[in-house]
């Protein structure tokens, strides 16, 4: 009897969990369609998200491309295709690396803080006081967050494409002495649009990921501090766990 | 008094509660509460801790949804009407929370002036008219400060200056003496007084403090057991004879409402 408790309890827990973000995806959905958007809000957002994720993004990727064409070399010297290193570089960056691994950075680094935030502001009755205050909570927090992580993600992965593929040629070129044009020639040879549109797409799906959960995480925060540290794990867990199905889901599709 | 049969009624309160009921989890928080609250009324709700005022302050501001029961403002039920119109009608409120709940991420003035802000102000002006308020509630020069670096005190002050910022009809004080040390107590009950009589505003105050009860309220509701135990004019608060009611204004341990602690020579296990 304890034991069927025990799974309707955590049956009943995850119900709820997974209900918040729909939940919270809805009220944004139908709060998208009227003004006010609270533009100044947006653009605050976009540079937390956008600028500041830049040192930790950049960084995760110069290293990928570089090691990725270290790696990409001992494999490929065995049986003599060292020229395909550019194109493996390039396609994995464009591809899955950029997104994903953008992805998870900044489900770490602003998911924990969208959902710390919000949690905060729960906890300490702040959001209650925006109603009073005639102001709309979802407009004012949600919105201007999620909107930002849609919109910044593509930029980001952009970037992090370049600069893995930059770090890629580095390796390459200096230290595994490939010829520089061959190497741009075979990054730029083999790709299509749909690599790099695909990539792009996928991290807009990823931003909007990051937003929704780990608000939801914040808004629907309960039990005070604990509650705060709580909803701040999960917002990084479950963002990044999402993003990985998500990215699976989304690759079979686009690429099927 | 049923919901439905009341709801069909003129209310005569501005605010005015009628069969409100409100359970979590089973526990019945909330039980059939009625209650009107007149124009320029100062209405003090009463009860020990876990009693449920909170809830009814939530419940009342629109932030929880009553499971059954009308809760009427101005003759509106709130909960029907669209976000945006409930939020339009928000503005004849304003509310100063237990712990104030400023907006860390903005300055002091930006908070004062956030619903004038909101309704379109320009920044010089609202900016004018939160020094204004802020020097009402004895804190000048505190514009440009952050939340974290104020006092308990100032913090609840501020918390005043935004509750009245933009010249509200109704004001909703919850626990406005909590955590306050006696001279900062007797400021905030002064300010509450002053502004119940030069604004003629209506207020619903939760407290526990019988000295802000005394000194403020013009009726007073006791909560106990989630229902309105008690619901008086301040000069009968002494005369009542409830063994319940005296209990809770004299501050004892020992009475009908019993406590278990340890090594306990006044309550039993209570039942």
């Amino acid at each position: 009897m304890y034991f069927l408790e025990a799974i309707g309890d955590a049956v009943q827990r995850l119900a709820y969990a997974l209900g918040l973000y729909p939940l919270l995806a809805g009220k944004v959905i139908v709060r998208l369609r009227k003004p006010p958007w609270f533009f100044p809000l947006i653009i605050e957002q976009c540079e937390m998200v956008g600028v500041q994720s830049l040192p930790v993004v950049l960084l995760t990727a110069v290293f990928t491309g570089m090691v990725l064409a270290l790696q990409s070399w001992v494999a490929f010297h065995r049986f003599g295709a060292e020229s395909m290193i550019a194109t493996i570089v390039s396609l994995s960056m464009l591809r899955e690396l950029g997104p994903v691994l953008v992805g998870l950075m900044v489900a770490g680094r602003v998911g924990a803080s969208f959902a710390a935030e919000l949690g905060a502001m729960r906890v300490s009755e702040q959001i209650d006081a925006l109603w009073t205050l005639s102001t709309d909570p979802v407009r004012y927090l949600v919105i201007p967050r999620v909107l930002a992580a849609m919109l910044m993600m593509p930029l980001l992965v952009l970037l992090a494409d370049a600069i893995g593929m930059a770090g890629g040629y580095v390796i390459s070129v200096y230290a595994l002495d490939q010829n520089p044009h061959t190497y741009i020639t075979n990054s730029y040879d083999y790709l299509e649009l749909i690599d790099l549109y695909s990539g792009l797409f996928k991290a807009m799906v990823f931003g909007t990921i990051i937003g929704l959960v780990s608000c939801a995480e914040g808004y629907y925060c309960a039990g005070g501090a604990g509650g705060v540290g709580k909803a701040t794990t999960r917002a990084v867990v479950v963002s990044a766990m999402s993003i990985l199905i998500a990215d699976y889901i989304l690759t079979a599709w686009i690429f099927k | 008094m049923s919901p439905e049969k009341t709801s069909a009624k003129q209310p005569a309160g501005i605010i005015s509660l009628q069969g409100v009921h409100k359970s979590f989890k089973g526990r019945k928080v909330l039980d059939n509460i009625n209650m009107d609250i007149m124009p320029g009324e100062s209405h003090i709700v009463i009860g020990l801790s876990g009693a449920g005022k909170s809830v009814l302050f939530k419940c009342i501001l629109g932030l929880l949804r009553p499971d059954r029961g009308a809760i009427l403002i101005n003759g509106e039920e709130w909960f029907t009407l669209p976000i945006e119109e409930k939020l339009q009608r928000m503005s004849c409120v304003g509310v100063l929370f237990q712990g104030a709940a400023l907006f860390d991420s903005l300055p002091v003035w930006e908070n004062v002036a956030f619903v004038l802000r909101r309704q379109g102000m320009n920044k010089p002006e609202a900016r004018e008219r939160a020094a204004e308020v802020l020097e009402w509630v004895g804190l000048p020069d505190i514009c440009d400060k952050m939340p974290a670096e104020l006092s308990g005190g100032m913090k609840k002050r501020v918390g005043m200056a935004r509750a009245i910022c933009h010249r509200p009809d109704i004001i909703f004080y919850d626990e406005p003496l909590a955590g306050l040390d006696p001279v900062m107590s007797d400021v905030i009950t002064t300010l509450m007084k002053r502004l119940h009589e030069r604004m003629n505003v209506t207020s619903l105050t939760i407290a526990h403090s019988m000295k802000l009860v005394r000194e403020f309220s013009d009726r007073v509701s006791m909560l106990y057991e989630g229902r309105i135990y008690q619901q008086m004019a301040r000069h009968d608060i002494d005369s009542s004879h409830d063994p319940v009611f005296k209990q809770f204004i004299e501050g004892r341990a020992d009475g009908p409402i019993q406590f278990t602690f340890s090594g306990s020579d006044h309550g039993k296990e209570a039942t």
